[in-house]
């Protein structure tokens, strides 16, 4: 199917189009922080943002805090159930193509050994709507991991700013699909094509932030002794778990449970390798020094993750940088780590 | 050592979901020391309970519901199948929970999980365990394995010890094994007490002492970190190389299945890729942070 296009102005409507087939998540600020919350039937406010949420879409998919199941009690048995899913088809509308990218990354956990059969099932019931960026952050570097401000890869259906219209290009099957559902779209014309064209390169410039991740396995793996560079790269992280929790490619998780009466539930939420008690044992802690974590943080994404999986899980969106109380930078802290390496 | 293959496990996923724990029935307690306790139980649901396979070194995650759950490693041998037994130190909240239980109480069991001690490997070898308080538990399955297929194997050594003679665990085994003429047997305890006439002397010394012969050998050491630290060296000293040293880990778990993240080491997830590894597998990360 050719590209089409659509005025800005009908956006609402085509959201309407869809929100008949799906629940509709869009990027709002409605309760203060900007993250993705279901479509309230109007609102399109996040267009003039031209920037990113601060909480990641991972959330629809891997919530903060989860039920896993439920269970009631009586006598000496236990009753065990699943929460109900009603299987809703879902579209993220919005999403920026580095959080697409790091859904893709999130699979591999979720697929590995055995199927998560929270997340992947809500992920296959997602199509994907991605907005390419207009003006990243001084702190986005996704250029630096193959990726791009308007890069298509990862969604089904990419729109590009041109002005007063998005382009719209259907990726997989499901994205064209998309389009055939509403009559909001119109035919993309060969200077749309053109104006989208000059708009993806012009962004991709617009992305100054470079990380050099030649051999960066490998400089990790004989930087990993060095205490004191680690010491120095961790000295005024406070530990408060940011950094991890917002990062869209983090997937840590603790389970509990909790009781009332005779009914309880079992839960996930988001946990964070930057706690100290997230590996604390009965008669010793292997992290319980701050450089230990952050060395942890930092390998996991750039050493550990690809040795497992082949990809580096850090896809440049910057959160970590934006949102660290303490600017903790982790292009920084790459560049000292490789710097020392070289040195010997 | 490889990856656990699970494909046949999957079959016993409770409802199809992975987190989702089977009800078991606890049939009989032991009391092995004042904090630790040996659970024999069985599932629930009869078909599993006949279908349930699981091979030593393997763990569960085990539930009281509304308590929380904890990964211990099922301590009684494939090869004797009636039930299933896990033994429980009591340290924290859950296992606290565990303790109170009585016989006929119900607990939820997920797994079993992780690699497992490679048999194929150990075949028509001699065999040298190691073992430290609790940590008898995953070795203690496979001795009776292997002394359940007792041809297949060349001399037994085991050697195990505990800080004092109240700090034994699985008295009854111990005994047993003392008496079978095809298992070399030595016991110790740190420090004895009035009535023992046994051996004193740390784990490792002791091992120094029976000095197992390296050749067509291989060492299976569980116990506390500190006790494997010193034991290490000690077999090197006999001419064991990391080759022929197996163990197995212990970091805090949760999911038990690679997803939640903290039982890494290094790019190893301990629930995934172990809990059983060699030295040779480890040995970089033993002198660091793990
Ligand atoms: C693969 C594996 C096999 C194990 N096998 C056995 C076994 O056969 N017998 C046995 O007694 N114990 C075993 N453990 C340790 C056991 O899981 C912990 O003692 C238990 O989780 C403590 O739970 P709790 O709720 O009572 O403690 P908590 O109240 O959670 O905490 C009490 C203390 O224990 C620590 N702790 C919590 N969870 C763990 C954990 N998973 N591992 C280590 N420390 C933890 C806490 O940080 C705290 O210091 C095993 C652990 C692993 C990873
Ligand atoms: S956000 Fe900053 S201070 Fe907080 S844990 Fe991360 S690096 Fe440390
Ligand atoms: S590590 Fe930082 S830049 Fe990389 S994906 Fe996570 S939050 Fe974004
Ligand atoms: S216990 Fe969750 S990853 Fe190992």
């Amino acid at each position: 199917m050719a590209n089409k296009k659509i005025n800005k102005k009908n956006i609402a409507k085509l959201l309407g189009d869809w929100s008949k087939e799906f629940e509709l998540f869009i990027p709002s600020k409605d309760e203060g922080i900007a993250k993705f919350a279901k479509w309230d039937g109007k609102d399109t406010s996040f267009l003039d943002w031209h920037r990113n949420t601060i909480v990641p879409p991972k959330a629809i998919f891997f919530p903060p805090v989860e039920e896993m199941f439920s269970f009631q009690k009586d006598k000496q048995s236990y009753h065990i159930e699943l929460p109900s899913s009603d299987g809703q088809k879902q579209l993220i509308f919005g999403i920026r193509p580095y959080d697409a990218n790091a859904l893709t990354i999130l699979d591999k956990t979720f697929k590995d050994t055995y199927e998560d059969p929270y997340y992947l099932p809500k992920r296959k019931n997602t199509v994907l709507v991605g907005l390419g960026c207009t003006k990243p952050y001084d702190s986005c570097f996704c250029t630096s991991l193959g990726g791009s401000p308007t890069d298509s890869a990862n969604v089904d259906l990419m729109l590009t700013d041109i002005g007063d219209e998005f382009l719209v290009e259907g990726v997989t099957d499901k994205g064209r699909e998309l389009m055939s559902m509403s009559s909001e779209l119109e035919e993309a014309t060969e200077a749309d094509e053109t104006r989208a064209k000059e708009t993806k390169e012009a962004t991709y410039q617009k992305v100054t932030r470079q990380l050099d991740t030649k051999d960066i396995e490998e400089k990790l793996l004989s930087s990993f002794e060095i205490q004191d560079l680690w010491e120095e790269i961790a000295a005024k992280c406070i530990s408060c778990g940011i950094c991890t929790l917002l990062c869209p490619t983090c997937y840590c998780f603790d389970i509990n449970d909790e009781l009332i009466k005779d009914r309880g539930t079992r839960f996930r939420s988001w946990d964070s390798c930057s706690f100290p008690v997230y590996t604390k044992m009965p008669m010793e802690n292997p992290r319980i020094e701050k450089w230990r974590r952050v060395r942890n943080k930092v390998c996991h994404k750039y050493e550990f993750y690809p040795m497992n999986f082949d990809v580096i899980a850090c896809t440049g969106c910057g959160r970590c940088v934006r949102q660290c109380p303490v600017n903790w930078d982790i292009t920084q802290t790459l560049e000292k780590m490789q710097a020392k390496v070289q040195s010997g | 050592m490889a990856i656990a293959d699970i494909s046949d496990r999957r079959r016993y996923l409770a409802q199809g979901n992975v987190y989702l724990p089977h009800i078991a029935i606890i049939e009989k307690i032991i009391d092995e020391t004042p904090g630790v306790r040996t659970f024999h139980f069985n599932f629930k649901d009869e078909k599993l309970r006949e279908e349930f396979t699981f091979d030593s070194g393997q763990f569960g995650e085990y539930s009281v519901l509304g308590i929380g759950e904890a990964p211990f490693c099922i301590s009684s041998s494939p090869t004797r199948r009636d039930h299933l037994e896990f033994t429980a130190q009591r340290v924290g909240r859950l296992t606290n929970a565990l303790h109170r239980l009585s016989v006929g109480a119900e607990i939820g069991f997920r797994g079993p999980y992780g690699n497992s001690f490679p048999l194929d490997f150990l075949e028509g070898k001699n065999l040298v365990f190691v073992g430290g308080g609790i940590a008898l538990a995953p070795l203690r399955s496979l001795i009776w394995n292997v002394i359940d297929n007792r041809d297949k194997y060349k001399n037994i050594d085991i050697i195990y010890g505990a800080r004092s003679p109240a700090d034994l665990c699985f008295k009854y085994d111990l005994d047993a094994w003392d008496k079978d003429k095809s298992v070399s047997m030595a016991t110790t305890v740190d420090k004895g007490d009035e009535s023992w006439t046994g051996r004193e002397g740390f784990v490792p010394q002791v091992l120094e002492q029976v000095a197992p012969s390296p050749d067509n050998a291989v060492a299976i050491v569980c116990g506390p970190p500190i006790m494997i630290r010193f034991t290490f060296p000690v077999l090197g000293k006999l001419g064991f190389t990391p080759e022929q040293i197996i163990t197995t880990l212990e970091k805090r778990m949760k999911c038990g299945i690679g997803k939640c993240g903290r039982c890494n080491i290094g790019n190893l997830y301990v629930c995934r890729d172990g809990p059983v590894f060699t030295y040779a597998q480890i040995k970089n990360f033993i002198s660091s942070e793990y």
